[in-house]
């Protein structure tokens, strides 16, 4: 118990006190889960639209692809991205094998299905007939995605929420492509293992700690939004 | 009698369930609110929804002033952008009221400050005032249809679809709402389709009427024409013929024509032949009934009919009497008429039907 509380003091005195390679570690935390959910939202977004509101040849095993693709073991997606990039394989050429760009490629292969899956099950839950609804007030093709789009916005920043979730707490496919390198791909998960590999349990609290922090900060800004768009509107008209 | 706004020509549509719209011809005209009756599966929503081009026909036309909506692709979203519809559901989005009601405004870059004074007079009318801020999932059912109701008539279109609106909504409201709107539309004075299966819905509010089943045009015409006058017995059923009698034309003077039905000898005014076969048709409105002690010799009425009260029901502001006159003859009466003259089942009572009243169509 004493080695608790001495780690979480410890834990305090790092976040606090300015400690360089921590922030380091946090700071490339956020940018490669950061641009890995932008890219993922940029995917898996219309591919959830796409899937959604459209019927066509191959949709239940589409549907089913990405289901599955949810439930992706973070290993596997490391996998395979090691051996796209492994300086033999097909993209090896590229020389991003342990850089952040691989790490950001591997998260994007979690995220975007989670994305993507949450996504297209908000879209199945709109009404179809707000589609007709929308098209019989005069939207055209693009007006009426944009339209849907709305719609579904608070199960879709569900959707971003889990997709971060996904990837900032995940180990295995970031330690593989990514190798865990101090100063360079070293973030807060792969940090946590390796300090407590190395004994250092005050480090391995800290980062865990950091890490909490930062889950809930991002996702407490998503769910104001979300929970802001319920409230009384406020919207100015003439009188 | 306005202007040809919208036609049909050779319409077919065929589902996978089987069921078929098949309208070889149908219009419907500037300022006049035309309503469509029939029972549920009848076609009359599936029409709605070709109309508004939300669905693509088989085969056949859809004419816009003129022009065949499906003649370019851009027509298609001209035509609709021209028309407005409400469905049985509202069919609301998830932002407020106001944004709502002026949602199609700016889909269809419609400046909002040049729509000031429809707003203003439809917010009011509709009992808006109070809920412009508020997200439609905390309106009443009522409510939300008001709203529905203001985004589609904000848009002032030439072609107004109207599909059950008043459906889902309870009776209170249904009553309330029901009579703002149709004050509207008589003020609007737009092309209105109104599907309803309510035929007193459709007595108050038509000009014109459209009945169908099993997806084609059974009769079409004015109101008066449609419900005094039904083409076959689908349709005099369906417009609340009570009495239907089959019959011989046995005699004809002018344009009098005595039928022989069941025993009876009926008078009619119409153009029908000796020896046609007839369905006669009497409204229960139009069927007086007179206490046995009263004389019946000075009425004008044709046709006088002696008979034996069999039933008594209430359907409202009116109760329905059948009477046994040899054949099944039905009238409504008032609930004060009922006390005055003591009638119940099984009293013998007098009724008279004028010639002019009975209306008949081929059998």
């Amino acid at each position: 118990m004493a080695l608790i509380w001495e780690g979480i003091k410890q834990a305090f005195i790092l976040i606090f006190t300015g400690n360089e390679e921590v922030y380091e570690i946090v700071l490339l935390t956020l940018v490669v889960s950061g641009i890995a959910v932008i890219i993922s939202m940029i995917l898996g977004i219309p591919i959830g639209f796409a899937a959604g509101l459209n019927n066509f040849r191959g949709k239940r095993f589409t549907v089913s692809v990405i289901n599955t693709g949810m439930g992706l073991p973070p290993v596997a997606a490391g996998l395979f991205v090691s051996i796209l990039l492994w300086r033999s394989g097909p993209l090896g050429f590229l020389g991003l094998m342990y850089t952040p760009a691989a790490m950001v490629i591997a998260q994007v292969l979690i995220a975007t299905p989670i994305i993507a899956g949450v996504t297209l099950a908000a879209v199945q839950q709109l009404n179809p007939k707000l589609r007709l609804q929308a098209l019989s007030l005069g939207a055209d093709r693009i007006q009426v995605l944009w339209i849907l789009a709305r719609e579904a916005r608070l199960p879709t920043l569900a959707a971003i929420m889990a997709g971060f979730g996904g990837v900032i707490s995940e180990v295995g496919a970031v330690m593989m492509v990514g190798g865990n390198i101090k100063g360079y791909t070293r973030v807060l998960t792969t940090a946590t293992v390796q300090s407590v590999r190395m004994g250092q349990l005050a480090m391995a609290i800290a980062l865990v700690i950091i890490l909490l922090i930062l889950t809930f900060a991002v996702n407490a800004v998503l769910t104001s939004i979300q929970q802001q768009e319920n409230k009384t509107w406020a919207k100015r008209y003439w009188r | 009698m306005g202007e040809k706004i919208l036609e049909i020509e050779n319409l077919k549509k065929k589902y996978d369930s089987g069921f078929e719209l098949n309208i070889p011809y149908a219009v419907f005209n500037g300022n006049r609110v035309n309503v469509l009756i029939g029972p549920n599966g009848s076609g009359k929503s599936t029409l709605i929804r070709i109309l508004n081009m939300l669905e693509k026909p088989d085969n056949g036309k859809i004419i816009f002033r003129g022009s065949d909506v499906y003649s370019s692709k851009t027509s298609v979203i001209e035509a609709r952008k021209k028309m407005a519809a409400v469905f049985q559901e509202p069919l609301l989005f998830n932002i407020s009221v106001y944004s709502n009601i002026v949602l199609g405004l700016n889909l269809r870059k419609i400046k909002i400050s040049s729509k000031k004074e429809v707003f203003d007079f439809l917010v009011r009318k509709l009992k808006l005032e109070n809920l412009l801020d508020r997200n439609p999932k905390s309106l009443s059912g009522g409510e939300q249809q008001r709203t529905a109701l203001a985004r589609a008539l904000i848009l002032e279109p030439e072609v107004l679809l109207l599909d059950e609106p008043l459906a889902n909504i309870d009776q209170l409201s249904k009553e309330e709402i029901r009579s703002d709107l149709f004050e509207i539309l008589k003020q609007i004075g737009r092309c209105t389709i109104y599907v309803t299966h309510d035929r007193n819905e459709a007595m108050i509010i038509a000009d014109e009427v459209i009945v169908m089943n099993e997806g084609k045009i059974e009769q079409s015409g004015e109101k008066n024409i449609v419900f005094r006058k039904p083409a076959n017995e689908f349709v005099a059923r369906f417009v609340g013929v009570e009495t239907l009698l089959d019959g011989v034309v046995i005699k004809q003077e002018g344009s009098l024509c005595s039928i022989k039905i069941n025993g009876a000898v009926i008078y009619s005014v119409s153009d029908a032949k000796i020896g046609d076969n007839v369905m006669v048709s009497i409204r229960p409105e139009d069927v007086i009934i007179f206490s046995t002690e009263m004389a019946d010799d000075e009425s004008s009425a044709l046709n006088r009919f002696d008979g034996i009260i069999t039933e008594i029901t209430d359907i409202g502001i009116f109760k329905k009497i059948e009477i046994d006159c040899g054949f099944k003859l039905c009238a409504f009466i008032t609930q004060n008429s009922i006390h005055r003259m003591s009638l119940e089942a099984g009293r013998k009572v007098k009724a008279a039907v004028k010639a002019s009243s009975i209306h008949l169509f081929k059998a």
